[in-house]
């Protein structure tokens, strides 16, 4: 375990390494003058970008609008990802009927649903939540499915032997079996979910951090742009932090009994 | 036997048809051309399905081109920062967080670099490809299985020609679920990015539908980006199948030991 702490603690270092090489390059390109400064923006003028917009309170309700919509919409398409892999679990001719439907639906863009849900569901929240759950329920959906199916044979025979029931062996071997695989779906979906949102509110023109990501560059202000492409890398690292916390919470068995850190 | 199979085929086909027909009765209660159901959407689809292929033809071509980009640079660099350890775990957080930083976030920057044409278009979806094949190809070079290293360096190899020779075929597998990710992006963003930069393509035909209400026509275009994004992961998938023969022969045989 000790060894196991003194590797953490150099990764860690080494991110911060990393971040500080960033922050050289960067200032060095911007106070040498290769890129024009107007575009490039020297890391004291993207700080104070983003204190200002800190200080005006737009970032925070564009932040906290952004990231609550991801989260609601992720939480939703998981649930219901996984509620759509255990019917498909129990009435395989459902499966079946889906298959078509999500083969058709998976690959449409986020950004070609947008202008056409506007009508049907204006710009509040229920345009977000569609727009992400069509997104993302799929990752949680594929993995619950083909997870289900291939848990072991000597596991269910052994809820059975027990006297389980058809709903208990699904609730307490089943699932918690197929938990890994869910999440790592759940995990990619968090990380679509990001970018459908931003897409959206880029698109939308209400508000979010897409919307003023927009509005800032139509008035060229570049530190800003800069400080808000910055936010929205770290709601990418808070995204998954989350999901990270609840796989260990619901699917933290595999990486016990695996002996692996998650 | 066949029966049984025609009787599963019909039960394939029961919930796409209820959800159609239960999507046709909401549009005809609710009768607006703000809420078409799939009959007029088909006949969006059978009056503009020309106008609708061309433009998908300039979205193809942007989403191509940025691809094979972002393949040129990328692969090259992931073997690159593989081999070369300490850079490449340097870099290594670096390219984590660009991964979490959503590729449309970049278009207001391009902008200002390369304007709105089809250079600036074709960058943002270079850089959405370009993340998945950087990510894996530098996963797989890094995690390459030391005998390779030990056969390259019996062999005399120099430098280039171990990462030439040995690095990328050895990498090939993982580089291919990289391009499969890269591609359905690619295919993403390009609509996207027309959107936010318009000219033509499929992107900017959407939002001009919507701009004139015709949410029937808009869902044609939608049909068609869905049925090419279909077509083209189907594609990718039979072709890594085929040029990856080897790979995926080796691991059948194991699975059957």
């Amino acid at each position: 375990m000790g060894s196991f702490r003194l590797l953490e603690i150099l990764a860690g270092f080494r991110a911060i390494i990393s971040f500080l090489i960033i922050i050289v390059t960067w200032q060095s390109i911007a106070s040498l003058g290769l890129v024009p400064e107007k575009y490039f923006p020297s890391i004291l003028a993207i700080a104070a970008g983003f204190r200002d917009m800190m200080m005006s309170g737009e970032l925070v309700s564009a932040e906290l609008r952004t990231i609550s919509r991801a989260l609601i919409g992720v939480a939703s398409a998981s649930m219901l990802g996984i509620g759509l892999a255990v019917l498909g679990d129990l009435f395989p001719s459902f499966r079946r009927g889906f298959a078509p439907i999500a083969a058709l639906v998976q690959p449409i863009p986020p950004a070609a649903l947008v202008p056409m849900a506007v009508f049907m569901l204006g710009l509040g929240p229920k345009l977000y939540a569609f727009i992400v759950i069509l997104v993302t329920v799929w990752p949680p959906y594929f993995n619950g499915v083909a997870a289900l199916a291939s848990v072991s044979d000597v596991q269910i025979r052994t809820g059975q032997m027990l006297g389980l029931s058809r709903w208990q062996i699904l609730r307490q071997i089943k699932l918690p079996a197929a938990m890994p695989e869910i999440f790592a779906g759940i995990r990619y979906a968090s990380s679509i979910s990001l970018i459908a949102v931003v897409v959206a509110e880029m698109l939308a023109g209400h508000d979010g951090l897409g919307f003023l990501l927009i509005r800032k560059a139509f008035a060229i202000r570049i530190p800003e742009v800069y400080a808000l492409m910055f936010v929205c890398a770290v709601n990418g690292l808070i995204m998954n932090t989350i999901v990270n916390g609840l796989r260990w919470k619901f699917a933290g068995w595999q990486s016990r009994m695996t002996g692996q850190a998650a | 036997m066949s029966i049984l199979r025609s009787r599963q085929g019909y039960s394939a086909l029961v919930l796409p048809v209820v959800l159609l027909l239960a999507w046709q009765v909401l549009a005809w209660r609710a009768s607006t051309p703000l809420f078409p159901g799939p009959w007029q959407v088909a006949v969006s689809i059978w009056r503009l399905y020309p106008q609708i292929v061309g433009q998908i033809g300039y979205t193809l071509m942007r989403a191509a081109a940025g691809f094979f980009v972002a393949a040129i640079v990328m692969v090259p660099l992931g073997i690159l920062l593989g081999r070369l350890k300490a850079v490449g775990s340097v870099l290594e957080p670096i390219l984590d967080m660009l991964a979490t930083l959503p590729p449309p976030a970049v278009v207001p920057i391009v902008m200002l670099f390369a304007g709105t044409g089809d250079a600036a278009k074709i960058a943002v979806i270079a850089y959405a490809a370009g993340i998945p094949l950087i990510m894996n190809t530098y996963e797989a070079s890094k995690t390459l299985h030391p005998m390779a290293t030990l056969v390259a360096r019996s062999l005399r190899l120099r430098r280039l020609e171990t990462m030439v020779f040995i690095d990328l075929p050895a990498s090939l597998p993982m580089i291919a679920t990289g391009v499969r990710l890269a591609v359905a992006s690619a295919l993403l963003v390009s609509v996207t990015a027309e959107m936010l930069l318009a000219t033509n393509g499929i992107g900017v035909f959407l939002q001009r539908q919507q701009e004139n209400f015709q949410i029937a026509n808009g869902l044609a275009a939608i049909a068609f980006i869905s049925m090419v994004g279909l077509i083209v992961n189907d594609l990718v998938q039979r072709l890594e199948r085929r040029l990856l023969f080897w790979h995926y022969r080796s691991t059948e045989t194991q699975n059957d030991r």
